[in-house]
């Protein structure tokens, strides 16, 4: 039956050949060659996901009254939008769980991808000839992070409204441009009507679109190019070593979806996300403390609470204070990013082409750099979040606050001097195992040859 | 019972002086026989926009307290106040708090304030668990303990079958 | 020509173009063959420089793996068709949330599961090897793709002169697009620089009750509207009242504060958010947002947090009846700060 029906598809297409270098292709064996797939198969639940709530939100700020089930918001004015996801929560089947699975895919998507990219960074996976899918890797985090700031935001809640206003004062924040540019994206003054459905449509359609087109540029080009292979036994720069696609690799690849999918619904099962009901609609006058971003905007959030409040005037016009953190920041540290390869390759004087990768301690200046640079960010997103340690700890904010602006500076360094060290001491060991494994096989009378990875 | 025990603004304590039953005695009959306000109907849906507009900027919108740039205190979580005791509050705005006379808060406004607060000292969560109502940071940590056991799915994804 | 002779064109034109299909075909068939046992053998053991063949692990199925393995999956299978069916039956039922998830979880789980047990157990675990051809096209395939191109350019007659005009229209045509952009924009001057106040209205609460100077005892604090503007976000202005004894305003302010009353922009100015914490004992302004704060006796200026400039100020004055009316405009543009601000 199925070779009838693979027959009749490729009289039509010419599939064989394909079919066969698919089902051949290899794969190397190593867990961490999967944290990209748990970030694609979060993505697809994300489009499942948001395909059954886009045929019930309504994308629109026009005020009503809202009449349903949820008693403590009976007669209260609100936007179309945010009555739309009461509507969801509270009288539509399934609708409660597939909005949490949303959310909830949002967020293991982005963390997937920074896992990801973390592997790449300390594997050396973004050297030459693989620069062009580390550039789109991170325009796909950048488009990420835009897509769960808009998605959240549509929703019209007080806690994603108040947001909003952060956003558009950043922007605003900008020098010379910013007024315009502010203006021009949010559509006026924050809070206005059109933000909410400009943002719906670049939500359910141009930012999936973009991700959706990258995304497959990004495997295509894993697919030309063959996948890396982690230093080891026949390892070489040559050859590509790991199990065929079929039958293992499709079994293990859909096992790991399903997973995916399973996590994704069990944390939309048992753990609430985002409850707007609480919060109440969107009233520019109300505002809650403990207001924070989605995890994956926490590292902005945090520097624009730390960050001292300076006023920076070129003659008469103002920089004002936010444009630094929420800014200048993101961007610059977006810009180093997009520029790693070329200063890796400036610090190693090494313009080869690699396929093997390299492990992270036989470069311990890159490994702590990378290492202190996520301690920085993690300080951020901790500091994001200080009003809430403020009130689960009884502490004060201040003091916290205090805390936090001495650990942004030491605890990376710190972070970097151990990782370092750490580094060192593994180059050290590597390099003795090296010299135990040359000295037994000379001693048994076997040269390896140098073309190859030499194992110990 | 608060006031008693811990003294808000001038309010000396009363903790060292009168035993834990004395303190309980003296609340009941305060709240009970003197409390002037009659809290009495009020609209649910009213409370929760006005305690959104006066009250979520400290408290927040889940009632569960928010920071306060002091040493050492926070607006508290309501969760286990009684009706008097946040009537109370809102007339004679205890230690830091601002107090919002009738002028601000008419006596009707109150009574829904209160109903919605008792109401959400134990909302429906029909989503699971609330984390604490802490809000994103929580549900941060939730997301990358999904991450985590997907990365540990992985590993065991990968390495089984090979011996 | 007749009807039948131009039918019978088309049927031989028709006829022609499939047979060179089917003959070009047959043609790159012979080829794909002789590429696939060219495949072929280049994708099974090949051998290492060194000529050593290579390294093929191999982890077969042993019989006990195969009988664990298979009671393992099909009780993976048999708990995800039960949690599938179990899900359909809450849903129908219209059950709680944390049911209807769960049992969809563990319905995907149980696949997921089976599918890698199948994988770890009853699959040969086969390590293989494959050559990696250098990604750089050879120098000769480089030449002819740039020989083409260049031929084919040859054939462009005329290109210098109309290369510059067609760069001239993409620009245009670029520019076009980009300026439609300007559809989403909004003017900014009246937003940005909006007068909120006036001199002489009435400030009025969120109920539309005007203020007066027997409203607010000291430690108190309400959200006040121009009259006429109730609910306008931009305008929303923070009444506090405090001792007049503690009063710190600079010197042209000292007659902002009637009785003790201040009057601040509420929409702070770090991010925009409502400045809606008044600490009564410490006198501070204090956001929720980023947890700025203003000292509200010397003129909101920022003591602490993120905030850089203070809140604008209102001035006040109390009439014959005892209201409080604006004596003029915010002492700044409220809210954050951008480039030409006043």
């Amino acid at each position: 039956m199925i070779r009838r029906i693979a027959r009749w598809f490729d009289s039509r297409l010419h599939l064989a050949q394909p079919a066969r270098e698919a089902l051949n292709h290899v794969f190397p064996d190593h867990w961490s060659f999967m944290l990209g797939e748990i970030a694609l198969y979060s993505f697809v639940v994300l489009i499942i996901t948001g395909s059954f709530l886009a045929m019930f939100f309504n994308g629109s700020t026009a005020d009503v009254i809202y009449h349903g089930p949820y008693r403590a918001l009976h007669g209260v004015h609100m936007s179309a939008a945010y009555q739309s996801v009461l509507h969801l929560c509270f009288g539509v089947p399934a609708g409660l769980l597939i909005r949490q699975m949303h959310h909830w895919a949002a967020l293991i998507f982005i963390g997937a991808i920074v896992v990801h990219i973390a592997r790449i960074f300390f594997t050396g996976a973004f050297r030459r000839p693989r620069e062009i899918n580390w550039w789109i890797g991170l325009t796909l985090l950048v488009l990420a992070l835009s897509n769960g700031y808009f998605g959240y935001s549509i929703l019209g809640d007080l806690l994603s409204g108040a947001g909003l206003r952060i956003g558009y004062s950043m922007v605003l924040s900008i020098p010379i441009i910013g007024p315009w540019l502010s203006f021009l994206f949010f559509g006026g003054r924050v809070p206005v009507d059109v933000t909410i459905p400009r943002m719906y449509g670049l939500h359910i359609f141009a930012v999936p679109a973009a991700i959706s087109v990258l995304l497959a540029l990004h495997l295509g080009i894993i697919w030309r190019q063959k996948h890396t292979n982690r230093p080891g036994p026949g390892r070489t720069d040559h050859t590509i070593t790991g199990s065929r696609v079929w039958p293992t690799y499709t079994a293990k690849s859909i096992g790991l979806f399903f997973l995916v999918f399973a996590v994704i619904a069990a944390l939309g099962a048992l753990v609430q996300i985002d409850p707007v009901w609480t919060y109440g609609p969107y009233d520019p006058i109300a505002i809650l403390p403990g207001a924070q971003p989605d995890w994956y905007l926490a590292w902005v959030e945090g520097a624009m609470r730390l960050f001292p409040g300076v006023n920076i005037y070129l003659g008469s016009y103002l920089v004002p204070e936010l444009f630094f953190p929420g800014i200048l920041f993101p961007v610059l540290f977006f810009i180093v990013l997009y520029l790693y390869p070329f200063f890796d390759r400036l610090i190693t004087h090494d313009n080869q082409p690699h396929h093997v990768l390299r492990h992270p301690y036989e470069q311990p200046f890159q490994t702590a750099l990378g290492c202190a640079v996520f301690m920085f960010l993690f300080v951020l997103f901790v500091a994001a979040g200080d009003d809430v340690i403020a009130v689960a700890s009884g502490a004060s904010v201040v003091t916290i606050r205090l805390i936090l602006r001495i650990l942004i500076f030491v605890a990376p360094a710190v972070t970097g001097i151990i990782v370092y060290g750490l580094c060192i001491l593994a180059r050290h060991r590597h390099a003795r195992g090296l010299e135990r494994a040359l000295e037994s096989a000379a001693a048994e009378g076997r040269l390896i040859s140098g073309e190859n990875e030499v194992t110990q | 019972m608060m006031a008693v025990e811990t003294g808000p603004g001038h309010m000396p304590s009363f903790v060292n002086v009168l035993s834990v039953p004395e303190i309980r005695a003296v609340s009941y009959y305060v709240t009970q026989h003197l409390a002037v306000i009659p809290l009495q109907g009020g609209d649910l849906a009213e409370g929760g926009t006005l305690f959104r507009a006066h009250c979520a900027a400290c408290h927040r919108t889940a009632a569960r307290g928010g920071a306060l740039a002091f040493t050492g205190i926070n607006a508290p979580s309501l969760v286990n106040y009684s009706p008097p005791l946040i009537a109370g509050a809102i007339r004679w705005g205890p230690g830091p708090m601002p107090a919002f006379p009738p002028s601000v808060i008419s006596d009707e406004q109150l009574n829904s304030i209160v109903k919605y607060v008792t109401f959400v000292q134990h909302p429906p969560s029909p989503g699971g668990t609330p984390l604490g109502y802490y809000g994103p940071v929580a549900e941060g940590f939730a997301g990358w303990l999904g991450v985590l056991v997907l990365v540990i799915f992985t590993i065991w994804i990968e390495k089984g079958g090979r011996g | 020509m007749s009807e039948g002779e131009r039918k019978g064109a088309w049927l031989l034109m028709v006829f022609a173009l499939g047979w060179r299909m089917i003959a070009g075909r047959s043609r790159k068939s012979l080829r794909a063959r002789s590429e696939a046992d060219a495949e072929a053998a280049r994708i099974q053991e090949f051998h290492l420089p060194s000529g050593r063949d290579a390294d093929t692990k191999t982890q077969a199925v042993t019989s006990g793996r195969e009988r664990w393995g298979t009671l393992l999956v099909a009780c993976s299978l048999i708990a995800a068709i039960a949690a599938g069916i179990g899900f359909l039956f809450i849903y129908w039922t219209d059950g709680g949330n944390k049911l209807l998830g769960g049992t969809l979880a563990l319905s995907f789980a149980g696949f997921g599961i089976a599918l890698v047990l199948w994988s770890h157990f009853l699959m040969a675990y086969k390590e293989a090897t494959e050559p990696l051809e250098p990604l750089p096209s050879p120098e000769k395939d480089r030449q002819t793709a740039a020989d083409d191109f260049r031929a084919g350019a040859r054939d462009v007659k005329r290109r210098s002169l109309l290369k510059f005009m067609t760069v001239a229209g993409a620009g245009v045509f670029a520019a076009m697009f980009v300026s439609l952009l300007r559809s989403f924009g909004a003017p900014i001057g009246p937003a940005l620089y909006q007068i909120v106040w006036r001199r002489g209205q009435r400030l009025m609460t969120a109920d539309n009750k005007p203020v007066s100077i027997h409203s607010l005892r000291p430690g108190d604090s309400v959200t006040v509207f121009p009259e006429g503007s109730i609910g306008d976000e931009h305008a929303q202005t923070v009444l506090v009242r405090v001792q007049e004894r503690f009063l710190r305003l600079p010197a042209d302010r000292v007659d902002w504060a009637p009785m003790g009353y201040l009057a601040y922009s509420r929409v702070c100015t770090h991010a925009g958010c409502p400045v809606g914490m008044f600490e009564s004992q410490t006198n501070l302004l204090l956001c929720p947002c980023h947890q700025s704060t203003f000292n509200v006796l010397t003129g909101a200026t920022p003591t602490g947090g993120p905030a850089a400039r203070p809140l604008p100020q209102l001035p006040l004055y109390a009439d014959d009846e005892g209201l409080l009316r604006a004596a003029g405009r915010f002492s700044a543009t409220p809210g954050p700060g951008f480039w030409g601000i006043q």
